[in-house]
């Protein structure tokens, strides 16, 4: 119960740090652009494609399959990095160093300050998705499909949370990076994005990438965690919800177990460079 | 004081080199020392002394590269958890804080990253704010708060879990008078009080002689001298000559061939049109030599009277010359 | 202006890492945009894709070293420096969008490779029309950022997050992958005449036209000059607001405030 303590502490500061230069409801609304229009961009390529190429290659089930895929990645995107701006901004803040040397460890810092933005960028992205359903609709007049009950939102949720642990585990991964990095660490969030644009299956089958990149892509929890979002939301188009569900809880359990036995291999060769409390501009 | 019991802090033959782009640099060089429960013990030195470098390395941020040290009976290298549930540290210089949160909430974060409850942790932080003269401020946030306030809420940090041994980087630097004596009244009644260790570093020697039971005097990595105040001043002998030469002088060079003077340091007022020199001697003798020898170079000695000793000539007595020549001649 | 050319590509190509760093995002985000189009079907489609690559390489240079640059100098305390000196501030912009453009290069060259090889796109491109159109949608482009690195001096930490709030609104609004104007455009008329108010817009459909439809320049003349008019209004738009924020900062003392 101790551990909750500094876990539920960081992510008040993470979600406080956000948004303390403008009102929460703001804050929450201008992180839903971008997650917005970037669904957007994706979906109206696959109709401008398809509907140029040759008639009759527009199908509103893929459609709705890169709609899905495109916020559900950027979702993943948006709050795996945040450690590595948790870690960046505290040593610029000088707070890093206070953090590591109380009793518990910076790892319950990263998960709470991953927490946080998971809830914000959960909220963000469910919004993001039915506005750009709904903006699709009408631009486009044509009926996106969509099962929408009780019970495949609630699939949605569950997929959501089994997602976490492979998330963190990028966190960590990328918090074990920022220890070191310099300013760097600003333009990962693209490389994390972009990664999962093409490796996650988000906008396309794994399989259309080269034999065994499609087959290493086809088993990360992400991929997984798209797949089984889309599956509850689609069913029929992606497999089967439970194996999904199944691959990206042990998927997301791998990742974050050696991630954190990276995280802890880089704090302590960061504590011998002396690197811990070097501030960086 | 270190006879007070239980030693709470133990050194010995500490090492810390930086690898860097040329030869590495030897921040801490053999460095040993025992400080009991409940004692205010300074670190004191010139820019690049290597104190910094010691409080990090105690406070866990950082591993020795030899040598070994205790912090409450644990080895800083080999057990930091045990460590850091007993110590807390602040840096002066640092004032770290989340910026647009305000100062209770910053305190009330750092609580819980101890696992503190919070009604516990409020009530620890109210009592913390009434002492340092924080109460009025804590609810404005962490940017607005004035350099003092937030050194304030800094210090009050190192104390949010009620440390056995608290390590204090130049805590003062940079504030008014009656700031850094109000600071320093809180230090002295934590460890009175509290019977919480205190190592303090420092190049203040005013501070350093106004509330540490002892010091140790430190340059170029090295303990140079250790002991109570008192007695290191005592340990001079004859009082300190101080001169008021014109012209402006840059270099006293003869004065380093005068038998019987240990050390000096001069400081040049360009709009006085003349150089202080403080020289330690050992005896009354060597102060008359010393006199002889600025005039006998046809300089003009304004004024010179005889003062009682400080920290500052015990370390001109160690070292030759001042803290400021000692950090220049670093940058040479 | 040209030492502070010589500044920003010195730190660029003095740490090659960053070249590496800043073309995550325009690599990975063309090669999935092109798969795209190309597990659609719509092969013939996929250099929209990696003309977007090389063109959001440059937009995210605009909002992320150009738009935010006085904050972060501000952050450092090196705005002052510049306030204080004698160079005229829109000279340093202008200094800052060279370097900029030059330190990009090597990231657009590596998309444009990588599409290259990957997927052959099919062109149809008219060349002098390609590369004028190219030279007046960057300047269009830097001195939208130069107007916008004005405007974000007056706010603080706020930088970050309009740059986020900005990046991909606009990328989609100005069809960096596809078509926003014109017939084969998604959006309401509206929208469309909202967009065409971004330089970038303009810059994106004139280059697919000359770059994919084979049109030479007497057939797009009308959007290079919209180009070269907007890119003169917003260069002077980034000085007049210069001019005036540096006037309110000096008023209300926010110049020198850095927050950290
Ligand atoms: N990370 C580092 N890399 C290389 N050299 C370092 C590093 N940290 C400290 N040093 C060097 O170690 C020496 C001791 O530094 P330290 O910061 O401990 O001095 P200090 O006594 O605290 O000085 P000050 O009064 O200026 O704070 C200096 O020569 C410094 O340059
Ligand atoms: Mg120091």
């Amino acid at each position: 119960m101790t551990s909750l303590r500094p876990i539920l502490a960081s992510a008040w500061m993470g979600i406080q740090h956000d948004i303390a230069w403008t009102t929460p409801v703001l804050s929450v609304a201008l992180r839903v652009v971008a997650p917005f229009a970037s669904a957007m961009t994706v979906s109206i390529i696959y109709w401008f494609g398809t509907t140029s190429a040759s008639p009759g290659l527009f199908n509103a089930d893929r459609l709705a399959y890169v709609l899905i895929g495109s916020t559900l990645y950027a979702h993943v995107a948006s709050y795996a990095w945040v450690p590595t701006v948790a870690i960046a901004e505290g040593k610029n803040l000088s707070v890093f160093p206070h953090i590591y040397i109380t009793s518990r460890s910076t790892a319950f810092y990263v998960a709470g300050t991953v927490l946080s933005s998971f809830v914000i960028s959960t909220i963000a992205s469910v919004a993001a998705l039915i506005l750009a359903y709904l903006a699709l609709s009408s631009f486009l007049g044509t009926q996106i499909p969509a099962t929408v009950t009780l019970t495949s939102v609630a699939m949605v949720a569950a997929a959501l949370v089994a997602n976490i642990p492979g998330a963190l585990g990028l966190g960590f991964l990328l918090g074990a990076y920022s220890m070191y990095a310099s300013k760097f660490e600003w333009s990962l969030p693209g490389y994390v994005a972009g990664l999962l644009m093409v490796f996650s299956g988000a906008l396309f089958p794994t399989s259309f990438l080269p034999w065994p990149i499609s087959v290493g892509a086809q088993y990360l929890p992400f991929t997984q965690f798209i797949a089984a979002a889309r599956e509850a939301l689609l069913p029929g188009t992606s497999g089967d919800y439970a194996t999904s569900m199944g691959l990206c809880l042990v998927g997301g359990g791998i990742l974050l177990g050696v991630s954190m036995f990276v995280y802890f291999a880089s704090e302590r060769k960061a504590r011998k460079d002396g690197v811990i409390d070097r501030r960086l501009a | 004081m270190a006879s007070k019991g239980t030693v709470s802090v133990e050194v010995s033959d500490l090492r810390r080199e930086f690898k860097g782009k040329g030869s590495p640099v030897v921040a801490l060089d053999g460095v040993s020392l025992k400080v009991g429960q409940g004692e205010i013990f300074g670190v004191l030195g010139p820019n690049g002394a290597g104190k910094t470098t010691m409080i990090r390395i105690l406070s866990t941020l950082l591993l020795p590269t030899g040598g070994w040290a205790k912090v409450m009976g644990f080895d800083v290298e080999h057990e930091p958890e045990k460590v850091r549930r007993v110590i807390n540290m602040a840096s002066g210089a640092e004032k770290a804080g989340y910026d647009f949160i305000s100062a209770k909430k910053n305190l009330w974060f750092f609580s819980q990253l101890y696992g503190i409850p919070t009604a516990t942790a409020e009530k620890r932080i109210m009592e913390l704010s009434e002492m340092l003269g924080l109460t009025k401020y804590l609810d404005r946030k962490f940017y607005a708060l004035s350099t003092g306030y937030r050194q304030r809420a800094t210090i009050a940090r190192a104390f949010v879990n009620e440390p056995k041994v608290v390590f204090l980087d130049e805590p003062t630097i940079g504030l008014d008078v009656m700031t850094a004596r109000s600071i320093r009244e809180f230090l002295k009644e934590q460890a009175r009080r509290s019977e919480r260790t205190i190592i303090l570093a420092s190049h203040n020697m005013a501070e350093v002689e106004a509330i540490c039971d002892r010091v140790a005097i430190i340059d170029k990595g090295k303990i140079i001298a250790a002991g109570t105040p008192e007695d290191l001043m005592r340990s001079l002998g004859a009082p300190a000559l101080v001169m008021e030469v014109s012209p402006p002088q840059s270099g006293f060079e003869m004065l380093s061939r005068v038998e019987g003077v240990k050390g000096f340091t001069a400081s040049t007022e360009e709009e006085r049109g003349l150089s202080t020199v403080h020289i330690v001697v050992e005896t009354d003798a060597a102060a008359r030599a010393a006199e002889d020898a600025v005039k006998r170079e046809g300089l003009k000695v304004v004024a010179s009277w005889r003062k009682q000793a400080t920290l500052e000539e015990v370390f001109v007595a160690l070292v030759g010359r001042g803290f400021k020549e000692r950090e220049e001649q670093d940058v040479v | 202006m040209k030492a502070r050319a010589l500044v920003r590509l010195w730190s660029i190509f003095g740490e090659p890492l960053w070249i590496v760093v800043s073309m995550g995002f325009p690599v990975l985000s063309s090669l999935a945009l092109s798969l795209l189009y190309y597990s659609i079907g719509a092969a013939s489609y996929v250099g929209f894709a990696v003309l977007g690559g090389v063109m959001v390489s440059f937009w995210g240079n605009v909002l992320w070293s150009m738009a935010s640059q006085f904050y972060w100098d501000k952050q450092e305390g090196l705005f002052e420096i510049y306030l204080t000196s004698p160079a005229p501030i829109s000279a340093i912009l202008i200094g800052m969008s060279v370097g900029g453009i030059i330190g990009t290069v090597p990231s657009a060259l590596i998309v444009t490779g990588i599409g290259w090889v990957l997927f052959h796109p099919a062109v149809n491109a008219v060349w002098g029309g390609v590369i004028l159109t190219f030279g007046l949608t960057l300047a269009s482009l830097y001195a939208m950022g130069m107007t916008l690195s004005s405007l974000y001096l007056a706010y603080g930490r706020e930088a970050e997050s309009l740059n986020e709030v900005l990046q991909e609104p606009v990328s989609m609004l100005s069809g960096l992958y596809f078509p926003s104007l014109g017939a084969r455009s998604p959006f309401p008329l509206a929208i469309q005449a909202a967009a065409s108010l971004i330089p970038l817009t303009i810059g994106m459909d004139a280059l697919r036209k000359t770059l994919f439809y084979g049109n030479d320049i007497w057939q797009v003349w009308p959007d290079l000059a919209i180009l070269g008019v907007m890119a003169v209004v917003l260069l002077f738009a980034s000085t007049y607001a210069l001019k005036y924020l540096e006037n309110v900062g000096r008023r209300d003392g926010t110049i020198g405030v850095r927050i950290r």
